[in-house]
C-alpha cells in the first residue's frame, strides 16, 4: 500500500488522481489521503487495482483501475474460426467456463438453426448447475477468508473437489473445459457421472446446513454485512448490474427464469430476493441459489435421458451476414455475446458482454461512506472474477 | 537512504564474504572438507524446506494455486503453505497465470524488492511463454521469463495442482544441489517483452525435424534392405459416428413483441428503420422469428434524443442498459446500443453511425453517460479500444490499456509489429 497526503498531493495546482470527482474537503479538520490497493495484493481477488480517497479510516471514494490482466480476447477472436473461439472464452471467467461455452455455442446454434438432442441439453443444463455450485463454494470459502476467517476456505474447496472430478472425467480438464460445442457436447458424459452427481446430491444438503451454522450467525460476519454496502433497485438497474448483486437489491431477473434458454423452462425453481440490498442479503442470495441448484439437478438427475449427446457436426461454422446476440445466466450474472458477422468462418466482431465488468461499477456507491475494511467485504460479495472485467 | 544502505551492505554482503572466508579456511584443514559440506547441506536443507510463496495470483492458474493450498491436495506438506502478502516477507513468487503489459512493470518491481535468495516458478502456459495467448495478442508479455529470471517451469493450462506440487519439489532439489554457489547473486531483471522467440526457435526444430526424418528414412530403406518379406499391419478405421440433426428449439417470445415496439418507436421517430431491413412490414417482422432482437438504425442527430426517449418511455419498459459497444465498418463506426427490459423480458438494439475522419480515423458521437450510469464505463472501453470520442463524458480515459499505448487495438487497421506476434496459420 502507498499512501499519500492530500496536502502533498495539492501542491502544485489543486489536482487529484486520476478519476477522483469530488471536490477537495471544505472541512479543516478532515484528513483525507489516498490509499493504493493492488494489483498485487490478496483481498482484490486478482489483479485488481482500487484506489481509495480515505478520510480517517472512512471511504470517501473508490476509484478502480482496471486492465492489469487485458488480454485482447476480442481481438484474438476475430483471427479464429467459431469453434477455435470457445477455447477463449473458456479464459474469460474461468469459474463458469461452461456457461460462457454456452453462451458462445448458442449465437452460433441461433445463426445457423442447429438443433440439440435432448440429452445434450440435459447434459449442457447439470454441468451449468454443476458449475454455479463449485463457483458459489468458492466465493463462500473466499469470503469468510476475506473476513479472517480461514476455515470456510478449506470447507468450501473440500466439496468443490468433488464437483471438480465430475468436470475432470468429463473432458480432462478441471477448469478451463472447452466442453460445449453448436449442437451439443464435444463427448458424451462417463459412466461414473451419474453415481458421482447423486452422491454429490445426497451430501450437498448436509454440507449447506453445516456452512449455514458456521457463518450465518456469527456475529462477526453479521456486524461487517449488515447494513454495508447498501445498493438500492435503481442503482443496480442503471448501472447494468446482473446476477446476484442485481437480486441481493429486490429486482427479480434471471435468465434462467425470465428468458429461458436451453430447457430450464421445464424445471422448477425459485428465484431467491433480498430485500434491503446490503452485503447480507448478496450472501444469503447465493447460498439460496446453491439449494436452487441442487433442485434443478435432482429433477434433472431423475429423467436424463439417453440417445446422442450432440447433433451433426459441420465442416465449417459459417454464419450468415449480420449479428447475433445470446445470453446465459453464470454465477456472477448476464453473460452476452454479440457476434458480427460478415459471412465467413471467422467473426468479424466478437464481443462479450460481461457481468463483472458492470458490477464492479457499483463498487464507489456502494464503499463512500463506509470503513475501509468494509470496502473488502463488498468486493467480496460482488464476487468479481477479474479476467472477466479486463478481456 | 545511504545512512541505510551502508549499514544493511555491512550486515549483507559483509556477512557474507566472512562466511565465504571462514568456509575457504576450514576446507583447507585436513578433513574439513567434510564439515563445510555438512553444514552446506543443512543450510539448503534448512532453506528448500521453508520457502514462503508470495500471493501473486493473476488469472486462472491462480484458482489450481488455491487448490493445491486448500484441504485435498494441502502445501503445507512441504513447508509452503505460508502465503506472504508482502514481497518483501516472501522467497518464491509462483507467477500464477498471464502477466501483461500493464502488469509487467509491477512484476519486476515485485522481484527486485523481494529479498535474496530468490526463486520464481513459472506457472502455466501463460506464464512459460504466453500461451494461448502468443499470437495476435497485442497486450499479453511471451511468458514471464522475459521480465524475470525464472528456475521452474510448470506446464498445463491451468497445471493440476498435483503438477504445482512436482514444481516445488523440483525447485526444492535446485535449492538442496546450490551449495555455495552464492545464492545471494542477484540476477538481472531482463526487459524484451514482446520478442518473437518462436519464429527462431521453430527454424531450429525445423532442421532437426529435416534431420530426424533422413535418418528415418536410411533406416526404413535398411529395414527393408534386411526384411525385405516383411509387410506393416493394416490400421483399424475408426468408425465415424452418425449424429441427428434435430430442429432447433425456438425460445418463447417474451415481452411486448417487435413489431409493437417498431410501431410505438416510429410514430415518435419517422426516420429510424430496422437494420438490414429497410421498408419492414409486420408480416416480415413476424417471419424473423421469436428469438429476432429488433435491430434499429438511429440516425446520429438523433442518437442522444433517441436515447433519452427510450430511458423515460415507461411504455417501452426498456430499463436496463446491457452493454454500449462499437463496430468499425472500415469507414465508419457502429455505436450499438443494447437495451433490456427486466419487467418484461423482451429487448431492443439500436444503433447509430458515427463518421470516421478520413485523416485520423477517429470518429465523435454524444454521450449517455447521464442517462445511464453503466455506460460510462463502456464509452470508455470504446474510447480505448476504437478511439471514438464520446462528447461530454465527464471522465473520457482509457480503462484497460495505459495513456501512452499506440494506437486503438480494436480498429481493423491497427497493426503494430512490435508487439503483436501474427498467427502464422
Amino acid at each position: 500500500m502507498i499512501t499519500e497526503s492530500f496536502s502533498e498531493y495539492n501542491l502544485d495546482g489543486n489536482t487529484l488522481p486520476e478519476g477522483f470527482r469530488l471536490p477537495p474537503p471544505d472541512d479543516e479538520e478532515a484528513e483525507e489521503f489516498f490509499v493504493n490497493i493492488g494489483p498485487q495484493h490478496p483481498s482484490t481477488h486478482g489483479v485488481l487495482r482500487v484506489v481509495v480517497r480515505l478520510n480517517g479510516e472512512t471511504v470517501v471514494e473508490v476509484v478502480p483501475h482496471l486492465g492489469y490482466i487485458h488480454r485482447s480476447i476480442e481481438k484474438m477472436a476475430e483471427n479464429q474460426t467459431y469453434v477455435q473461439n470457445i477455447h477463449l472464452s473458456d479464459r474469460l471467467d474461468y469459474l463458469s467456463a461452461f456457461s460462457n461455452n454456452l453462451c458462445l455455442c448458442m449465437a452460433v446454434e441461433q445463426a445457423l438453426g442447429i438443433g440439440v438432442p435432448e440429452r445434450g441439453e440435459y447434459i449442457r443444463l447439470m454441468i451449468c448447475e454443476l458449475q454455479r455450485l463449485q463457483s458459489h463454494l468458492l466465493w463462500w470459502g473466499v469470503l469468510g477468508m476475506d473476513m479472517g476467517a480461514f476455515t470456510t476456505f478449506f470447507y468450501g474447496f473440500r466439496e468443490r473437489e468433488l464437483i471438480n472430478d465430475i468436470f475432470e472425467e468429463l473432458c480432462g480438464a478441471r477448469l478451463t473445459v472447452n466442453y460445449f460445442r453448436p449442437g451439443g457436447s464435444s463427448i458424451d458424459v462417463p459412466d461414473t457421472f451419474m453415481p458421482r452427481v447423486k452422491h454429490l446430491l445426497k451430501i450437498m444438503p448436509k454440507v449447506l446446513d453445516e456452512y449455514s451454522n458456521l457463518l450465518n450467525k456469527n456475529i462477526i460476519f453479521l456486524e461487517r454485512t449488515k447494513g454495508i454496502g447498501i445498493l438500492s433497485p435503481e442503482k443496480a438497474l442503471s448501472y447494468g448490474c446482473t446476477g446476484a448483486v442485481l437480486r441481493g437489491s429486490g429486482i427479480s431477473y434471471d435468465v434462467r427464469k425470465h428468458d429461458p434458454y436451453s430447457i430450464y423452462d421445464q424445471f422448477d425453481f425459485d428465484v431467491p430476493l433480498g430485500n434491503t440490498g446490503d452485503s447480507y442479503d448478496r450472501c444469503q442470495v447465493r447460498m439460496e441459489e446453491m439449494e436452487q441448484s441442487l433442485r434443478i439437478l435432482k429433477q434433472a438427475a431423475a429423467r436424463f435421458p439417453g440417445g446422442p449427446h450432440r447433433s451433426q457436426p459441420q465442416q465449417n461454422y459459417k454464419l450468415p451476414k449480420g449479428s447475433y446476440y445470446s445470453q446465459v445466466e453464470t454465477p456472477r450474472g448476464l453473460l452476452g455475446v454479440y457476434i458480427v458477422s460478415d459471412g465467413g468462418i471467422k467473426p468479424y466482431r466478437l464481443k462479450y458482454r460481461s457481468p463483472n465488468f458492470s458490477n464492479l461499477n457499483v463498487l464507489n456507491e456502494l464503499a463512500a461512506g463506509h470503513k475501509v475494511a468494509d470496502l473488502i467485504t463488498i468486493m467480496s460479495t460482488l464476487d468479481l472474477v477479474i479476467p472477466d472485467i479486463d478481456r | 537512504m545511504a545512512q541505510g544502505g551502508s549499514g544493511m551492505g555491512i550486515s549483507s554482503s559483509g556477512a557474507s564474504v566472512l562466511v565465504r572466508q571462514a568456509g575457504e579456511l576450514i576446507e583447507r584443514a585436513p578433513g574439513g572438507i567434510k564439515l563445510v559440506d555438512a553444514v552446506e547441506l543443512l543450510v539448503a536443507w534448512g532453506r528448500a524446506n521453508s520457502v514462503w510463496p508470495l500471493v501473486y495470483a493473476t488469472s486462472c492458474c491462480a484458482i489450481e494455486m488455491m487448490s493445491t493450498i486448500a484441504a485435498r491436495h494441502d502445501l503445507a506438506r512441504f513447508g509452503y503453505e505460508v502465503m506472504r502478502a508482502s514481497v518483501r516477507q516472501a522467497d518464491m513468487i509462483i507467477l500464477a497465470g498471464t502477466i501483461n503489459e500493464k502488469m509487467a512493470k509491477n512484476l519486476v518491481t515485485l522481484y527486485e524488492q523481494m529479498p535474496a535468495p530468490k526463486y520464481i516458478i513459472a506457472m502455466g502456459s501463460c506464464a512459460i511463454s504466453g500461451g494461448p495467448f502468443y499470437y495476435d495478442s497485442y497486450s499479453v508479455i511471451k511468458g514471464g521469463d522475459r521480465l524475470v529470471p525464472v528456475d521452474v517451469y510448470i506446464p498445463g493450462c491451468p497445471p493440476r495442482p498435483e503438477a504445482l506440487i512436482q514444481g516445488i519439489l523440483q525447485l526444492q532439489e535446485k535449492i538442496k544441489k546450490e551449495g555455495r554457489r552464492n545464492p545471494w547473486k542477484v540476477r538481472d531483471t531482463l526487459k524484451v517483452p514482446f520478442e518473437d522467440i518462436f519464429s527462431k526457435a521453430q527454424a531450429e526444430w525445423a532442421e532437426q525435424e529435416k534431420r530426424k526424418d533422413e535418418e528415418l528414412r536410411e533406416a526404413r530403406e535398411q529395414f527393408k534392405r534386411d526384411k525385405p518379406a516383411s509387410t506393416a499391419p493394416k490400421s483399424a478405421r475408426l468408425k465415424k459416428e452418425e449424429f441427428p440433426t434435430p430442429p432447433r428449439r425456438k425460445p418463447a417470445a417474451q415481452g411486448i413483441s417487435n413489431w409493437t415496439l417498431l410501431q410505438m418507436i416510429q410514430k415518435k421517430f419517422p426516420a429510424v428503420e430496422v437494420h438490414d431491413h429497410p421498408g419492414v412490414s409486420p408480416k416480415a417482422v413476424a417471419e424473423l422469428g421469436p428469438d429476432y432482437i429488433l435491430d434499429l438504425v438511429v440516425p446520429p442527430e438523433q442518437y442522444r434524443e433517441f436515447a433519452e426517449y427510450v430511458k423515460n418511455e415507461q411504455s417501452l419498459g426498456l430499463d436496463m442498459l446491457i452493454q454500449l459497444t462499437c463496430v468499425d465498418w472500415k469507414d465508419s463506426f457502429d455505436i450499438v446500443v443494447q437495451m433490456l427490459s427486466c419487467r418484461d423480458g423482451h429487448k431492443l438494439f439500436f444503433r447509430s453511425r458515427a463518421e470516421k475522419d478520413p485523416a485520423t480515423g477517429d470518429a465523435e458521437i454524444a454521450t449517455i453517460s447521464d442517462l445511464y450510469l453503466g455506460a460510462e464505463w463502456h464509452e470508455r472501453e470504446v474510447y480505448d479500444l476504437f478511439g471514438v470520442r464520446f462528447r461530454n463524458n465527464a471522465d473520457l480515459r482509457r480503462i484497460f490499456l495505459e495513456n501512452d499505448f499506440p494506437g486503438y487495438p480494436l480498429r481493423k487497421d491497427y497493426d503494430d509489429p512490435t508487439r503483436v506476434v501474427k498467427r502464422p496459420y
